[in-house]
């Protein structure tokens, strides 16, 4: 026990920590500029100056541990004189450009020259002169008012991982700056803008556009782009977002944001905005009124019903719609209609790879907690890249890897390259016959527990006929067997395979031989969301299969749950394009742009009688829709997602327009042409309804999910131990077969498909599509990064710029589903997986050299 | 005296091995290699050996709180960042007796069980790098470096690390930071590299000067040793002397010779036979002292009697026709060109002085620059992160203090008395 003396009151600590950090614990607020809780201390500024009775000289509260009898003064007349001292100092060259600074008003150094800083400059000299940089599409870079904290350099460094800037320079000549000068090479996360104290690094998004004084509501939310779910602030003056911000101590991602989080969110405020439903009227649409529209499609949708049977319905949830949105619709389409053809794009990969995990571990295998990955002692990837497709998930890798765990990855990560103790090839089969080689040896190096009998008996069956060429294992499994608090990741890459089910199951075996905590990556924020609110063909809200808990859901609901089987999402397409299925309800999705083989989804939907489409952008489906029916964007409506941690989190509307609906109201009101007698007069009977129905959200109010720890199921602990068997082909003779040249799906920091090609910010980072390639394609071909290069596969053609990426190691060859002139799926076939998600492995492709 | 750092430098064979080894070079060394680790630094404590680059800490002390870290692999690293203005007094070492300076490290290295060394060499002395890098490629080929020296078990590899200009660099931890391959700027202490230095691990620091003493201490040993010049720091002492002096030069004697003697009896006197205005003793973050301080004895203990420090032990002379606005004005702008920037008042202070001193030496000097200058100089006092603030305020308040008419000269008249 350390006791100590701060002005006066005693402090008792349990643990050495500084004089700074213990007098904030008594309450006593010491003016710092260098410092920043979470990043390590630097002591440069020298503001933070006490006096420590028996030392002479002034001493930094930031860098001096407290000690037991330490008698500490932190505002006397010599400290207030030091202080005032420190501030003329960081005048002198700072300039006094306050009227025209953005900062102004929430500027660090403004508010401490206001407390103690001298009412006038004795510097009548040239303040040094640097011109301001524009060399970044959405950072400003203004060095003149630079005080050298460095707190931008440690963030980057030290929390974000980047490395991207230092001081160069030096003395009063110090400035930061990119290694390379120019623009930043780094993954424009941003961080560096949260902890500037002052002018230096800004956002362009917002320059020279309002006073901070000017926010007139500050919003808590939930970011809309990917299934971390980071806590964010929603800056709104007169309905629109200024800016996004993050906030120490709140949320997992706790001050932290992505590129995709701090500067995507513009594309609410897109001129591409649906404003008014429309109807098609002799072939066009044409904007019609809201009661017109909804009345249409009830009159529209009873008919068809009437007419084919409610078989002939169908509908799609949205993995970016809110839980409440999602429940709303496959509530009209159970309930309502009376047809289980609901399903989602969680269908893609997600849903299956959750499904099957949980029939192996039991439901909610996949409930670990985000922040808990940086304590982690080992971290395995599988399957992508954490760091593009939930880089704060991927952020917690990097200070794992820093800290004291090993980082194994399999497959590429290009962002982990830096942090990753082993990287392991990936690509099917050759994945396979890795994972299983590890099997093999860690089956006999650790204790079995004989919980799992049937998976112990797989793990046995295991047997790898052919090894992987120039690949050792025993090091890695050296390291695998001392890990106490493994966590495994799982994302998209090993789960679109034909023979995904494999991968899943020898990954399942690594789990349970590590016991270690699974991660399922989301590129989407409410996958999870989808499946817990029953938008699966299947599955009743809750996760309970229908045949199981049909009984219990009808005595809640008094209304019949529809017997017959529902259709997925890629049945529902075949049902469309054999005249099966008449009508269709798409929610917040896009299939013709997101899901391959364009031509075949476009000549299902084609083959519809009706097709109403509900969107925030008229999309590609939208296109060809019948009615088109405009929502409510992320930002604008209130209700909860659940992510990928299956942490249920409140969604908060920045402001609601009054013209539009958001989507679970417009699906209400329709639901009440149809004959449904219930009144939804707000979100909250929407999840007032959903915690009676769903077994897993009983009694969790709004008000318990604020407190941010609605995690389900609570504790992370598995609900169901309750294993079922999974039969598995080709487990007792995995040999690794060449990894073809087929395209995949790229999901890039930068963006993220329908959203973020309307985001002006974010497509001044990258506005084309980029071809990503491995070394070893990129040697045979000579072709160095940024390069034009022709693509063709079965489907066409197109032309793009080459990315080198050095970890992927096989010749796959990857595109993003964001651009409309140049997209993945428009160049990609797909089928389905023996896991149930979608396969891509048919997409032989050939890239070659654009000569100029 | 005998002369043992500068033996053979009139040689123009000196650096080379057999030269070195002819005078009875690295025979100390298998002496040390015979005794045990903790005998030599026991050995080196009771010599009173205080470490040459400037603070004068003694050198058995460091060497004892390293080897008492149980953390492995631990670091000796050689300070050859010889950057204090008027320091000139390792480099006959590292160009001339570069075999002295490794035997001195191996020597070293064995009794704290450290089995990596590194020179960290000034960028500017290039000439050195050549001729360290040849003597290292001859002590390897001779067996004095890499494995099993001697057949002792105990190996040690050693190489030169070239810096790139910052004097910020000879600060210990900023030394550190460079070879680390980062921006070189001085780190957080406690921990000291003794315990967390090079890579996180336990790292000696120590100046050319001082590890080429070990050699002599292992030679004669520590009670003789003791016997060299003032007992209280004991040991020779290389003095540099610039300045307005008949001959300029390094000088090999007994630590706590007096500042008269050095000038008037080994560096012949003010040049031309002028008039000694004023002398910094020891580089020029040492305050400077008047002409009826000269007979101070220039040791670590006699000269902060006289308000001022031994440092690297280098004397710059000044006669009465030199200006010492002038001379404060470019020290200064020295400092304000080799302030690292981590932090405020080195970093803006020093650059305003240099302002306001340049406005007075150029004749535009104001009433009240002298106070202003003052203030400044107290305000960076104390309250810098490393010493080299300290030391630039310290130039100016001293060079205030003792020739406060100077600049008052300057002030009134817009120019120099000197000059006048």
């Amino acid at each position: 026990m350390i006791k100590l003396t701060i002005d006066g009151i005693e402090v008792e600590l349990e643990k050495p920590i500084t004089v700074l950090e213990a007098a904030r614990k008594a309450g006593i607020k010491i003016p710092t500029l260098c410092y920043f809780e979470g990043l390590k201390p630097f002591g440069g500024c020298r503001l933070c100056v006490v006096e420590v009775e028996k030392l002479p000289r002034l001493q930094t509260a930031c860098t001096m541990m407290a000690a037991d009898g330490m008698v500490v003064k932190t505002e006397t007349e010599k400290i207030k004189a030091a202080r005032r001292a420190m501030l003329e100092f960081l005048l002198i060259n700072h300039p006094l450009d306050c009227p025209v600074c953005d900062k102004a008003g929430e500027c660090e150094l403004q508010d401490l020259v206001a407390r103690y800083g001298p009412d006038a400059g004795r510097f009548r000299e040239g303040k040094r002169r640097h011109p301001e940089s524009f060399d970044d599409p959405i950072i400003v870079r203004n060095m003149e008012r630079c005080v050298l904290c460095t707190r931008c350099i440690r963030m980057c460094e030290d929390l974000q991982g980047a490395y991207a800037i230092t001081v160069t320079g030096r003395g009063s000549h110090s400035f930061v700056e990119p290694f390379s000068g120019g623009r930043y090479d780094c993954e424009y996360c941003g961080n560096c803008l949260t902890v500037c104290p002052v002018g230096a690094i800004m956002s362009r998004l917002h320059r020279h556009s309002y006073r901070p004084w000017y926010i007139q509501n500050n919003v808590e939310t939930v970011c809309g782009y990917c299934g971390v779910g980071c806590t964010m602030i929603l800056q709104m003056r007169e309905g629109q977002i200024v800016r996004t911000i993050p906030e120490m101590g709140l949320g997992l991602n706790n001050g932290l944001l992505c590129v995709r989080g701090r500067f995507g969110y513009d594309f609410v405020q897109s001129e591409a905005r649906l404003r008014m439903p429309m109807i098609r009227k002799d072939g066009e649409l044409r904007e019609v009124s809201w009661a017109e529209a909804l009345d249409y499609v009830a009159k529209r949708l009873r008919e068809i019903s009437e007419k084919h049977g409610p078989q002939a319905v169908g509908g799609i949830g949205s993995s970016r719609c809110t839980n409440e949105d999602n429940y709303m619709l496959q509530r009209l389409m159970r309930f309502t209609i009376g047809t289980n053809n609901i399903d989602s794009a969680a269908r893609l990969y997600y849903a299956p790879a959750q499904r099957f995990l949980e029939r192996i571990f039991g439901q909610g295998i996949t409930a670990n907690l985000i922040p808990g990955i940086k304590n982690s002692d080992g971290v395995l990837i599988f399957g992508g890249d954490p760091t593009q497709i939930n880089p704060i998930l991927g952020l917690q890798i990097r200070a794992a890897g820093r800290e004291s765990a090993t980082v194994v990855t399999f497959g590429r990560a290009k962002g982990l390259e830096r942090f990753a103790h082993y990287m392991l090839p990936g690509g099917p089969s050759v994945i396979d016959a890795v994972t299983g080689m590890i099997v093999q040896e860690l089956r006999d190096k650790v204790q079995l527990s004989g919980e799992n009998k049937w998976l112990e008996g797989e793990i046995q069956k295991t047997r790898v006929s052919e090894a992987v060429e120039g690949v050792s294992v025993d090091e890695v499994v050296e390291r695998l067997k001392e890990m106490t608090n493994p966590v495994i990741i799982i994302g998209p890459e090993v789960l679109q395979s034909q023979n995904s089910d494999r991968t899943l199951l020898l990954i399942a075996q690594i789990v349970y031989l590590l016991n270690g905590r699974v991660f399922l990556l989301s590129d989407r924020p409410n996958y999870q969301g989808c499946i817990d609110m029953g938008v699966l063909p299947d599955m009743l809200p809750g996760g309970r299969p229908i045949e199981m808990f049909k009984h219990k859901a009808e005595e809640v609901m008094g209304k019949e749950v529809p017997t017959e089987r529902g259709l997925n999402l890629f049945e529902m397409i075949e049902a469309a394009s054999e005249g099966r299925l008449k009508a269709l309800y798409v929610m917040g999705e896009n299939p013709v742009f997101n899901l391959p083989d364009r031509e075949r989804v476009t000549q299902a939907l084609k083959g519809l009688e009706f097709l109403v489409v509900q969107d925030i952008f008229l999309t590609e489906t939208a296109l060809m829709a019948d009615v088109v029916l405009p929502a409510r964007a992320w930002s604008e409506k209130t209700g909860t997602f659940t992510n990928l941690e299956r942490r249920i989190q409140m969604v908060r509307a920045g402001a609601e327009s009054v013209e539009d609906m958001g989507d679970w109201r417009i699906i209400a009101e329709l639901a009440q042409r149809l004959g449904e007698e219930k009144q939804f007069r707000s979100v909250e009977d929407v999840w007032e309804e959903i915690t009676h129905v769903s077994p897993l959200h009983t009694a969790l109010d709004y008000e318990e999910i604020s407190k941010g720890n609605a995690l389900w199921p609570y504790n992370g602990e598995p609900l169901r131990g309750v294993e079922e068997e999974v039969e598995i082909q080709g487990l007792d003779d995995i040999k690794p077969l060449k990894v073809e040249a087929v395209l995949q799906p790229d999901r890039p920091l930068y963006h993220s498909g329908s959203m973020s090609r309307h985001s002006k910010a974010l497509k001044s980072i990258e506005d084309a599509p980029k071809v990503v390639i491995g070394e070893a394609l990129s040697e045979k071909l000579s072709l160095k990064d940024g390069d034009r290069v022709r693509v063709t596969t079965e489907r066409g053609t197109l032309k793009a710029t080459v990315s080198i990426d050095s970890t992927l190691g096989d010749e796959r060859v990857f595109l993003s589903n964001t651009f409309s002139e140049g997209n993945f799926s428009s160049l990609a076939t797909y089928g389905v997986s023996r896991l149930g998600s979608m396969s891509l492995d048919a997409n032989k492709v050939r890239v070659e050299k654009e000569e100029a | 005296m005998e002369i043992f750092l500068l033996k053979n430098i009139d040689n123009p064979e000196s650096h080379r091995i057999q030269v070195y080894q002819q005078t009875g070079g690295y025979e100390q060394l298998k002496k040390a290699l015979s005794m045990k680790p903790e005998d030599i630094i026991q050995e080196v404590k009771n010599s009173g050996l205080r470490g040459r680059g400037g603070a004068g800490f003694p050198t058995g002390m460091k060497w004892d709180f390293a080897s008492r870290d149980p953390k492995l692999p631990k670091y000796l690293v050689c300070n050859a960042d010889e950057g204090e203005p008027g320091t000139f007094k390792d480099r006959p070492i590292l160009e001339k007796n570069p075999h002295l300076l490794i035997e001195g490290m191996v020597i070293s290295a064995y009794a704290l069980k450290a089995e990596r060394g590194y020179i960290y060499l000034r960028g500017e002395y290039p000439h050195a790098k050549v001729v360290l890098e040849e003597a290292i490629r001859e002590a390897y080929e001779s067996g004095f470096l890499g494995q099993d020296i001697l057949g002792s078990g105990f190996s040690f590899d050693l190489s030169v690390h070239q810096g790139a200009g910052a004097y910020i660099c000879g600060e210990e931890t900023a030394l550190i930071d460079s070879l680390e391959g980062r921006r070189g700027q001085p780190r957080i202490k406690p921990p000291f590299p003794v315990n967390v230095g090079a890579w996180g691990m336990p790292t000696v620091v120590n100046n050319v000067e001082t590890l080429s003493n070990l050699p002599l201490i292992i030679k004669i040993g520590a009670e003789e040793y003791k016997k060299i010049g003032n007992p209280e720091c004991p040991g020779p002492k290389l003095y540099c002397v610039s300045g307005m002096v008949e001959r300029p030069g390094v000088y090999e004697l007994p630590m706590g010779t007096t500042l008269k003697e050095i000038i008037y009896e080994h560096c012949g006197g003010i040049k031309g036979g002028g008039q000694l205005k004023a002398v910094i003793p020891g580089g020029i973050s040492t305050p400077v002292l008047t002409p009826d301080k000269i007979d101070v004895q220039m040791d670590f203990v006699s000269l902060p009697k006289v308000g001022s420090m031994l440092g690297s032990g280098a004397v710059m002379v000044f006669d009465e026709s030199v200006c010492l606005v002038r001379v404060c004005w470019r020290a200064i702008r020295f400092f304000e060109h080799e302030s690292c920037g981590k932090c405020t008042p080195c970093r803006e202070g020093v650059g305003w002085m240099r302002t306001v001193l340049e406005r007075i030496e150029s004749g535009f000097g104001r009433k009240g620059d002298i106070e202003l200058l003052q203030d400044i100089a107290s305000n960076i006092t104390g309250k810098t992160f490393c010493p080299l603030g300290d030391g630039a305020a310290g130039v100016v308040l001293n060079f205030i203090r003792n020739f406060p008419e100077e600049f008052d000269y300057h002030i009134q008249n817009k120019k120099c008395m000197v000059e006048a």
